[in-house]
């Protein structure tokens, strides 16, 4: 590989910023210096040659699954749709470990079908983390910023110490923090090791007044970190979840249109200027760090 | 204590949550799956347990010393499942006996259990159970007072007694399960939420083999068991894949005179300097290049 490569293995890129076929995309982020990524559900099953030769292709890729995204609108509901949900979940589950991926990512429901009573929430969540144990994966619960009752990190942290499960945990996505104006002084009330995916992103607006801008701009005007107008509050982000004693992965959820009528190469090349952005000049890692070896998992 | 005082009691307390929920009351069988069911046999047969009946639709046999009931499993599965038995012997179920097997079983599904889809041909029974580490899989039964299981499904093999007394005072201690790294609070959570085990203070050890976490499980004492979760050593990466049930552990009065007495059947125990037999355990050798035995002290 031509380019410098840092010292950035924990940051990795997401398949839904890049056009074209599967193996396009893991060549492209491959070659660009990652070693992870993070998988959509439909990455998998929309393959040509179907869900195996995904596996395959994957496997054949050597980069490490970051995460499998995402279950939606799956907790607060009763009945039917309980149970609808859970064959969901378990579908979702099942190709999550046929990828050897340790993570399911979760977020927040959107439902008005759905109760917003915390035991409510909470029993169910327990229960989807029941379902992940035996394939040892980790549940990753994520307040989307128009989740109908869970809109904040601190109200998703909120559940997850009331479930009091092992495997359930947080995932942090900078976009939603930012999009509701969430104070980073919550970030002091989370315990790092519940924290098991960050997501970051940045984009082009300071502020966003709506709920439709805010639904927008996120499915399609998302930038990398340090190309919009947010990077102070990335870097100070990363630094105080650092600070916090945060070592998982960061993953980069940058959903744009323009990307994905962009070559892979570049996009992923500007993935990796804002790994190198938060590694090198943020986070400041000149020399290896130590205890940096890291388990498969 | 008057009745009245306790009934107050009651009232001014959060009772917390039926220490057994499923009335569960110890193992009513484990299952070997293995593609050499005599050899296998051989093994159980020199540790105390003899074959009493055999299955009536497919390869498997019942084995039976004192109150374990010990299954090998031959069959190949018409459709392949992963499961299908290898060489090896793998511990491949664990049969639970509780209060209302339905019941548990529904419970279980409702706080996040996978269910195994039954195969059963025509008048057997059919044991819902539910998946447990690795392939293996906990059965859940409640006809073990007035009836068994096996006078449905197995047929007994003529002129053997069918209910062999115990060597040696044997009986089922618990099991020891292999967990990947980190695994240890996951499988503890699994443990009691379907099924109630707590799990015991780190200096609370039994037998020769004191790693990891030990589980209790809630039945009365006199089927009580344990489940041991170890997890790899520090040293070693990579081999969380490999989780699985990994021995058997038998419980008995006298450890010493445990193992003279299947050492005159010809079973031979390790000794080595990290672990030989005494008071309070011994392990046997590893025959098939899976199967062993713990012996821990144990009154029952």
């Amino acid at each position: 590989m031509s380019h410098y490569s840092g010292n950035i293995d924990d940051f990795g890129m997401d398949t839904i910023s890049l056009a074209g076929p599967l193996e396009a995309k893991l060549k492209a982020v491959r070659q660009a210096g990652f070693t992870q990524i993070m998988l959509a559900a439909k990455d998998i099953v929309g393959h040509p040659e179907g869900m195996e030769a995904a596996v395959a292709a994957v496997r054949a890729s050597g980069l490490r699954v970051t995460g499998f995204q995402v279950l939606r609108d799956f907790e607060g509901l009763s009945g039917h749709l309980h149970d609808y949900k859970m064959d969901i979940a378990k579908s979702m589950l099942d190709m999550c470990h046929a990828l050897d991926c340790r993570l399911l990512l979760v977020c927040s429901s959107t439902s008005v079908h759905a109760t917003g009573e915390t035991a409510a929430l909470v029993k169910d969540l327990r229960k989807l983390a029941m379902l992940a144990i035996p394939m040892n994966i980790k549940i990753a619960y994520e307040a989307l910023s128009w989740g109908r009752v869970v809109n904040e990190f601190p109200q998703a942290w909120e559940i997850i110490c009331e479930a009091d499960m092992p495997n359930l945990g947080l995932g942090f996505d900078s976009y939603h923090v930012f999009a509701t104006g969430t104070s980073l002084d919550e970030l002091d009330i989370l315990d790092p090791d519940k924290i098991f995916l960050v997501q970051l992103a940045d984009f082009m607006w300071t502020e966003i007044k709506s709920v439709e801008e805010r639904i927008a701009t996120a499915r399609h005007f998302r930038v990398f970190p340090g190309e919009g107008v947010h990077s102070e509050a990335l870097a100070t982000l990363v630094t105080r979840l650092h600070g916090l004693g945060y070592r998982g992965d960061y993953s980069f959820e940058v959903f744009n249109d323009d990307y994905l009528q962009m070559p892979l190469p570049s996009v992923a090349e500007r993935a990796w200027r804002s790994a190198l952005w938060l590694g090198e000049d943020v986070l400041r890692r000149s020399v290896p760090l130590p205890n940096q070896m890291r388990l498969k998992r | 204590m008057s009745t009245a005082t306790q009934a107050s009691a009651a009232d001014r307390e959060a009772i917390p949550e039926v220490a057994n929920p499923l009335g569960m009351d110890g193992i009513e069988f484990i299952e070997y799956t293995t593609s050499k069911p005599q050899a296998l046999g051989q093994v159980l047969e020199m540790m105390g347990f003899r074959p009493v009946a055999r299955h009536r639709s497919r390869e498997v046999m019942l084995y039976r010393q004192g109150g374990m009931n010990v299954i090998v499993n031959a069959h190949i599965p018409t459709m392949p499942d992963g499961a299908a038995p290898t060489d090896k012997p793998v511990i491949a179920a664990v049969a639970l006996r509780v209060r209302d097997a339905a019941e548990a079983y529904r419970r279980a599904l409702d706080r996040g259990a996978w269910a195994v889809p039954s195969r059963v041909e025509v008048m057997e029974l059919n044991i819902p159970a539910i998946h447990g580490v690795g392939k293996s899989r906990i059965y859940f039964v409640d006809r073990y007072e007035t009836f068994s299981i096996y006078d449905v499904d197995f047929v007994p093999i003529p002129t053997v007694e069918p209910n062999p007394p115990a060597v040696a005072g044997l009986h089922f201690f618990g099991v020891v399960q292999y967990i990947g790294n980190d695994r240890t609070e996951d499988w503890t959570e699994f443990y009691r939420e379907l099924f109630g085990f707590t799990d015991l203070p780190d200096d609370q050890r039994f037998g020769i083999l004191p790693k990891g976490r030990i589980l209790r499980s809630p039945c009365p004492a006199a089927s009580r068991f344990y489940l041991q979760l170890i997890e790899p050593e520090a040293s070693v990466l990579d081999v969380e894949g490999d989780e699985a049930l990994q021995r058997v552990g038998l419980g008995s009065p006298d450890v010493l005179a445990s193992v003279a007495e299947l050492g005159k059947r010809g079973v031979e125990f390790v000794e080595s300097r990290g672990v030989h037999t005494e008071d309070r355990g011994a392990l046997t050798r590893t025959w098939m290049g899976s199967v062993s035995f713990e012996l821990v002290h144990n009154e029952r």
